[in-house]
C-alpha cells in the first residue's frame, strides 16, 4: 500500500535533486529557474500528501498559495534574466561573476 | 492489497502495450528500411533553393515577455474555483466577507492589468 | 468570528496596499516625472502608517484582542516594535533614492511603489501567526526586493546584483517552504499557537528536520553564516539607495519573524534550535570580522559589517528569554539607525563628475576635504564597533547582558573577544580618512535630505542617544513582553 512515508520520500528526492541543480548547474541560468520550480514542487507534494494523510485542508489551500506565488517568482526571475541578458549577452552561470571577494 | 493492485492492471497493459508498440515503430525502420545518405538528403529541406541558418532558431524576447504576462493571470485564476464551490455553502456575514475578499482580489488583479497595458506592454511593437 | 475588529487590526496593512495601489496607477498615468511626487506621498503613507501602529507598542497589546483572523495575524506591541522600525527604513530609502537614481536618469514611480509593498511584506512577517501568512508576506517582500536589486536596469553590476539575489532567494524561500510542509505534516497544523500545543508532548524528527530547515531559510534571509555568500555581492551590486534598504528594514523583519517562529512556535523547544542559533551567531561574528579585513569597496565592507552584526544580534536569541528578546529590539533599533547613517554616508561620497566613489582608497583624508561627512562616517563605524561612548556600545552591551543573564557565558565571553577584532576594519576606515595623505577625489555637494537623514542618525548613535535608553528599553520590555505572552 502506498503510505504518507512514500510521498515524503518522493518530495525529499525532488528537493535535493532541486538544490543540487542550482548548486551543480554551470551551463544555463535557466536552467536554475526550472531547479526552484522543482523544489517548490516538492513542497506541494508534501503539502497535499500530509493534507490528504491529516484529513485537514490547509495544506491544499497552502500548496495552492505555493503555485501562485511560484508563478509570480518565475515571472520577475525571468524578467531579471531578460534584463540581465541585454546587457551581457549571455546567461552561463560561470560569466555572473562581475563581483567577486 | 490484491484488489487494489488488481485494478491498476489495465493501466500496466495499457503503459506496455504502448511501449512495445512505440519500441517497434522505431526499431522496425531500422531494420527494413534502406538507409544510403548522402549530403543532399542530410540538409534541411527548403522549397526550391538551397537552405539558409539553421532550423533552430531563437525565440524573440517578447514571447517571453507574454508568456511572463499571461502566466501570472492564468494561475490567480486558480483561486476562484474553491472559492465559487465554497461561497455557495456560506450564510450571513461570512458568505459576504468571503464574496468582498475575493472580489478586492479581482480588484487588486485588475489594477496590475491597467498598469501593464498603460505601460504598453501588451504592445507588440 | 468578527471581521470589523479583525479588518481594524490590519488597517495599516490595508492602507499600505491602496495606497501602494493608488501611487502604482498615479505614477502609470503621470510618467516618470512624477516620480519624487510619489516617492514623498509615500513616505507621507508611511509615517500616517506609523502613527496607526504606534499606540499598540504604548500601551503594550497583547492577548486575544490583538489577533485578527482567527490567529493568522497578530498586531500586539512587538509587531508594532518592529513594523515602526521597517517604517522608518523604508522611509529612509525612500528620502535618498531621488537624488541618486536622477543622476542616473533612471528616477521611475515604480521605485516607491516597490518600496510600499516590500514594506507591507515585511510588516506582514512580524505580525504573522501563521506559516500561511509567514510565506505570504516573506514572499511579497522578496519579490518586491529583487526587482529594486536590479533597480538601475543600465548597470551590469545591478542587474548581476538582482540575478544572484533572485537565485538564492529563491532557494532559501524554498527550503524554508520544505520546512513548513514538514512542520505542518508532523504538527497537523499551521498556526503557530497549534504548533505549540502540538508539540509541547516533544518533538518527532520530522518536526525536527521542519524547525532545522525553517531556521535555515530563515538564516538566508537575515544573512547569517553559514549563508551568508549573497549579501557581499548583492550589496556591492544594488543601487546605494536600495542597499540602505536591504541592510535595514528586511533585516528587522526577518529577525522578528526568526523570534516568532523561534520563540512562539517551537517555543518549548529550545534545546532543538538553541545550538543551531548559537553556532550561526557565532559564526557570523567571526566571518563577518574576518572577510571585511581585506574588502577594498566600502559597501562590501559594510555588507561584511552587517553579517557581524546579525551575529551579535542572534546571540540575544541564543539566551531564549525575554531580557534576551529585548535586547535583540533594543540592538535592532540601534542597528538600523547605524546603517542607515553609514550608507547615507557613502551615498554621499561623490565624485566632481557626480559618480560615486566606492573604494576605500579614495577616501584617503577626507577629514581634510569634507570635514563634517568624515566626522559622521567616523562616527557610524565607532559606533559599529560598539567603542564607548557611542550608541553601538549600548546594543552590545544588553546584548551580552541578556546571554549572561542566561548563565551562557562562554558566548558572551567569544562574542566580546571576537567583537574586539571586528574593531580592526571599523579602526581602519576612521585612520585611513584621518591621517592619511588625502587623494582629493570627494567632491560635490549632497541633497540636504541626505545630510538631513544623516544628521538625524548620527545623533542618534552619539553619546546623546543614552538619553534614549530608559524610554527605548521600556518599549522593548513591552513588546518583549508581548511576544513571549503570545507564545
Amino acid at each position: 500500500m502506498i503510505g504518507i512515508e512514500h510521498y515524503v520520500v518522493v518530495s525529499s528526492i525532488l528537493f535535493v535533486l532541486g538544490v543540487l541543480g542550482i548548486f551543480l548547474n554551470r551551463k544555463n541560468v535557466i536552467v536554475i529557474l526550472m531547479a526552484i520550480e522543482l523544489i517548490l514542487l516538492a513542497v506541494n507534494i508534501n503539502l497535499v500528501a500530509f493534507s490528504a494523510f491529516l484529513g485537514d485542508l490547509t495544506g491544499q489551500i497552502f500548496a495552492m498559495f505555493v503555485l501562485t506565488v511560484a508563478a509570480g517568482e518565475a515571472a520577475i526571475g525571468l524578467a531579471i534574466l531578460v534584463i540581465y541578458f541585454r546587457g551581457r549577452g549571455s546567461i552561463t552561470v560561470d560569466d555572473v561573476n562581475r563581483m567577486r571577494g | 492489497m490484491e484488489a487494489l493492485l488488481l485494478e491498476y492492471l489495465p493501466i500496466l497493459i495499457f503503459i506496455g502495450l504502448a511501449a512495445v508498440l512505440g519500441g517497434a515503430l522505431i526499431v522496425i525502420p531500422l531494420i527494413v528500411a534502406p538507409s544510403k545518405p548522402d549530403p543532399e538528403k542530410l540538409s534541411a529541406y527548403e522549397c526550391g533553393f538551397p537552405a539558409f541558418g539553421d532550423a533552430r532558431m531563437k525565440f524573440d524576447v517578447r514571447f517571453y515577455l507574454v508568456a511572463i504576462l499571461f502566466i501570472i493571470f492564468d494561475l490567480e485564476v486558480a483561486f476562484l474555483f474553491p472559492w465559487a464551490i465554497t461561497l455557495t455553502g456560506l450564510e450571513g456575514g461570512n458568505a459576504v466577507f468571503a464574496f468582498w475578499s475575493m472580489m478586492a482580489f479581482l480588484g487588486v488583479l485588475t489594477v496590475g492589468f491597467i498598469y501593464e497595458w498603460k505601460k504598453g506592454a501588451l504592445e507588440w511593437e | 468570528m468578527d471581521f470589523t475588529a479583525s479588518l481594524a487590526l490590519i488597517a495599516p496593512e490595508i492602507l499600505l496596499s491602496v495606497s501602494g495601489l493608488v501611487l502604482l496607477l498615479a505614477g502609470a498615468w503621470m510618467g516618470d516625472g512624477a516620480s519624487r511626487l510619489v516617492s514623498y506621498a509615500a513616505v507621507a503613507v508611511l509615517a500616517v502608517c506609523a502613527f496607526m501602529v504606534a499606540p499598540a507598542l504604548c500601551s503594550g497589546a497583547m492577548g486575544p484582542d490583538t489577533v485578527a483572523f482567527g490567529g493568522q495575524f497578530r498586531a500586539d506591541a512587538f509587531a508594532s516594535f518592529a513594523k515602526l522600525l521597517i517604517y522608518a527604513a523604508g522611509g529612509a530609502a525612500l528620502l535618498v533614492a531621488p537624488a541618486f537614481f536622477e543622476r542616473h536618469g533612471a528616477m521611475r514611480a515604480e521605485y516607491p511603489v516597490l518600496v510600499l509593498f516590500a514594506v507591507l511584506g515585511m510588516g506582514l512577517m512580524v505580525s504573522a501567526g501563521d506559516l500561511l501568512t509567514l510565506y505570504i508576506g516573506l514572499e511579497l517582500n522578496s519579490l518586491s526586493a529583487y526587482v529594486l536589486a536590479a533597480f538601475l536596469r543600465t548597470d551590469e553590476r545591478s542587474a548581476e546584483a538582482g540575478l544572484k539575489y533572485f537565485v538564492l532567494g529563491a532557494l532559501a524561500s524554498g527550503i524554508l517552504l520544505f520546512g513548513m510542509s514538514l512542520t505542518y505534516g508532523f504538527t497537523g497544523t499551521t498556526t503557530f499557537e497549534g504548533i505549540r500545543t502540538a508539540l509541547s508532548g516533544g518533538l518527532s524528527t520530522g518536526a525536527l528536520f521542519g524547525v532545522i530547515f525553517m531556521l535555515a531559510g530563515l538564516a538566508f534571509k537575515i544573512a547569517a553564516v553559514p549563508f551568508h555568500m549573497w549579501t557581499p555581492d548583492v550589496y556591492e551590486g544594488a543601487p546605494t539607495p536600495v542597499t540602505t534598504f536591504f541592510a535595514t528594514a528586511p533585516k528587522v523583519a526577518a529577525v522578528g519573524l526568526t523570534m516568532r517562529v523561534a520563540m512562539d512556535a517551537f517555543g518549548k523547544q529550545e534545546s532543538a534550535w538553541q545550538q543551531v542559533i548559537i553556532f550561526a551567531a557565532l559564526a557570523s561574528i567571526v566571518v563577518g570580522a574576518l572577510g571585511a579585513i581585506g574588502q577594498v569597496n566600502i559597501k562590501r565592507l559594510l555588507a561584511y559589517s552587517s553579517i557581524n552584526n546579525v551575529g551579535f544580534i542572534l546571540i540575544g536569541l541564543a539566551a531564549a528569554t525575554q531580557a534576551g528578546a529585548s535586547a535583540m529590539l533594543v540592538y535592532l533599533s540601534i542597528y538600523v539607525a547605524m546603517s542607515v547613517g553609514g550608507f547615507v554616508a557613502v551615498l554621499m561620497l561623490k565624485d566632481a563628475d557626480g559618480e560615486a566613489v566606492e573604494a576605500i582608497a579614495d577616501i584617503a583624508g577626507l577629514s581634510r576635504t569634507q570635514p563634517l561627512l568624515a566626522l559622521c562616517l567616523a562616527a557610524v563605524m565607532f559606533s559599529l564597533a560598539g567603542i564607548p561612548p557611542l550608541f553601538g556600545f549600548w546594543g552590545k552591551f544588553v546584548v551580552f547582558q541578556a546571554a549572561v543573564q542566561a548563565d551562557m557565558i562562554a558566548l558572551a565571553a567569544i562574542g566580546i573577544a571576537a567583537s574586539v577584532i571586528g574593531a580592526f576594519y571599523y579602526l581602519k576606515i576612521v585612520k585611513i580618512m584621518y591621517f592619511d595623505e588625502p587623494v582629493n577625489k570627494v567632491h560635490g555637494k549632497s541633497d540636504w535630505i541626505h545630510w538631513a537623514l544623516l544628521a538625524v542618525s548620527a545623533i542618534f548613535i552619539s553619546p546623546l542617544g543614552y538619553l534614549l535608553t530608559r524610554w527605548l528599553g521600556s518599549l522593548a520590555d513591552k513588546a518583549a513582553a508581548a511576544l513571549l505572552f503570545a507564545a
